[in-house]
């Protein structure tokens, strides 16, 4: 299978204290991989290393076998939320969208709009202020932009935030035809109820390390549920009664 | 990335209200001068007492008269918000991840400010030209103290002041857009570089800090008016020096600032 998303020894500290220590993990093409950990465990920074956006430490990253660094061209194929939907406020939704796109230099409509304006479901909304927008609609809008390119990854941080029941059905339907047509998806949820439906891989990581990678099955296990297994991967359960 | 950068600052609303404000001093200052049109403007010299003379005498002593401090206030708020609004908003890691480099978005912005500090600049003149034309006609540009100056000496010294006028706000836009990039968010850099306009100003007029305002831009900012005096030239070498170092360092510090600095810290 090819590899798509590479992370190799990745390392990351913000002053003193370490946010990513020493994490490899791969995602192939075909699969959709949950980054999962607790609040702190470094899921974002990771997300931010792959993307760019933060420079490591130490190790490296590649997308799609080429290295990544800020704004590196191999980011035209992936489509990315990170750290929450982020917008103009005084332009609409399509000018945003419109923005997004345009701003790398490229010929609007993206081949994808209209398949993901279907799963964003906007409507007229498209067409007033984000300002004016809700919390679900600002994140169906930051989905909308992330698939509008047809990206061969996907880079998700906690992307059903915000979202309804149907929406979060349409979101995982949408992600796993995505990885069905050879796409690779990496996303990063709290909730584990949803991530056990629409993952095939799972990577955990807590205080920056890994602490356990493999496919669904294989973690789940035993433990019957993915949360189970995560609490007792964690030790999340004990380090709160600790508390 | 320039377009980006239109769409996103130049086109709304604040801006175009911060540039319609502007616009109307000129008016203002047309109106309540109307009734010497043609004559002196009361006991002015130099600009403001030919300002009634003729279209082009008005939008002139607009600029003079705006370049001092509402002008620059603009050009600041344009400034501090080319360098922080995408940061402000969130979207310059999406604008990174799009994919745009460092480079092409340093350029982008730039561009950008280069544009947005011409529109402001122009908008005065032109203000005052448009004003002018309704309410004082189109004559030759009258000089207190001198002959009218022809149609050729009019188009170089005009273009020579607008050219210059455009420099030095440029200054204040390039130090306005480096505290956006440098400071954690737009109003506190738009408050910083207001409040480094105020000074500056307070400064200049302060006679015992000569040594402090030689390096000050503001300082250098109304050395054009002399062209439209009898004598009819200005040395403008060191002022344009100036401006142009200011822009320099401040942009220099800007590119620093964005290529140290960590997006996502």
């Amino acid at each position: 299978m090819t590899i798509m998303i590479s992370a190799e020894n990745l390392t990351k500290r913000y002053g003193r204290r370490p946010a990513v220590r020493d994490l490899s993990l791969t995602v192939e093409a075909g699969q959709v991989c949950a980054l999962l950990g607790p609040n702190g465990a470094g899921k974002t920074s990771t997300m931010r290393m792959l993307l760019g956006l933060s420079t490591p430490d130490g190790g490296r990253v590649r997308l799609l076998g080429e290295p990544v660094g800020l704004g590196a061209p191999v980011l035209r194929r992936v489509g990315v939320l990170i750290d929450g939907p982020a917008f103009v406020p005084h332009l609409s939704g399509r000018a945003n969208l419109r923005l997004l796109w345009s701003a790398a230099g490229r010929a609007w409509p993206p081949p994808g709009l209209d398949a993901a304006l279907d799963l964003a479901g906007l409507g007229d909304a498209l067409d007033r202020k984000v300002r004016g927008y809700s919390m679900g609609m600002r994140q169906r809008l930051m989905l909308a932009q992330a698939l509008m390119r047809q990206p061969d990854v996907l880079i998700l941080d906690e992307p059903a935030n915000g979202l309804d029941p149907a929406e979060v059905r349409a979101l995982r339907e949408r992600l796993a035809a995505l990885a069905t047509e050879g796409a690779a998806v990496l996303v990063s949820s709290h909730q584990l109820a949803e991530v056990q439906q629409l993952a095939t891989h799972v990577v955990v990581l807590h205080h920056g390390r890994l602490v356990a990678a493999g496919p669904m099955a294989d973690l789940v296990g035993a433990a019957g549920s993915l949360e189970e297994a995560f609490l007792t991967m964690t030790g999340e359960e004990d380090e709160r009664a600790a508390r | 990335m320039l377009r980006v950068e239109l769409t996103t600052q130049l086109l709304r609303i604040r801006t175009l209200v911060a540039l319609a404000c502007l616009a109307a001093v000129p008016v203002a200052a047309g109106v309540s001068t109307a009734g010497n049109a043609g004559h002196r403007n009361g006991g002015n010299v130099g600009l403001f007492g030919a300002a009634t003379y003729s279209a082009l005498n008005h939008a002139l002593a607009s600029l003079a008269f705006l370049e001092p401090l509402l002008l620059p206030v603009v050009v600041s708020l344009l400034g501090t918000a080319i360098g922080a609004a995408d940061r402000d908003w969130g979207t310059l890691r999406y604008v990174y991840v799009a994919p745009v480099s460092r480079r092409r978005l340093l350029t982008g912005k730039l561009a950008a400010l280069g544009v947005a500090t011409a529109a402001a600049t122009l908008c005065v003149p032109l203000a005052g030209l448009l004003t002018g034309l309704v309410l004082f006609g189109w004559h030759p540009f009258h000089v207190v103290g001198a002959a009218n100056l022809t149609g050729g000496e009019t188009a170089v010294r005009v273009s020579i002041a607008c050219g210059y006028n455009v420099l030095c706000m440029l200054s204040i836009a390039a130090v306005a857009f480096a505290l956006g990039i440098l400071l954690p968010r737009g109003v506190e850099a738009l408050g910083a570089s207001v409040a480094f306009v105020i000074a500056a100003t307070m400064l200049n007029g302060t006679p015992v800090l000569r040594a402090v305002q030689d390096v000050l831009p503001v300082h250098y900012w109304q050395l054009w008016t002399p062209l439209f005096d009898p004598i009819g030239a200005a040395q403008l070498g060191t002022g344009v020096l100036v401006q142009l170092g200011t822009v320099v360092v401040a942009v220099g510090i800007a590119l620093l600032v964005l290529l140290r600095r960590d997006p996502a810290a």
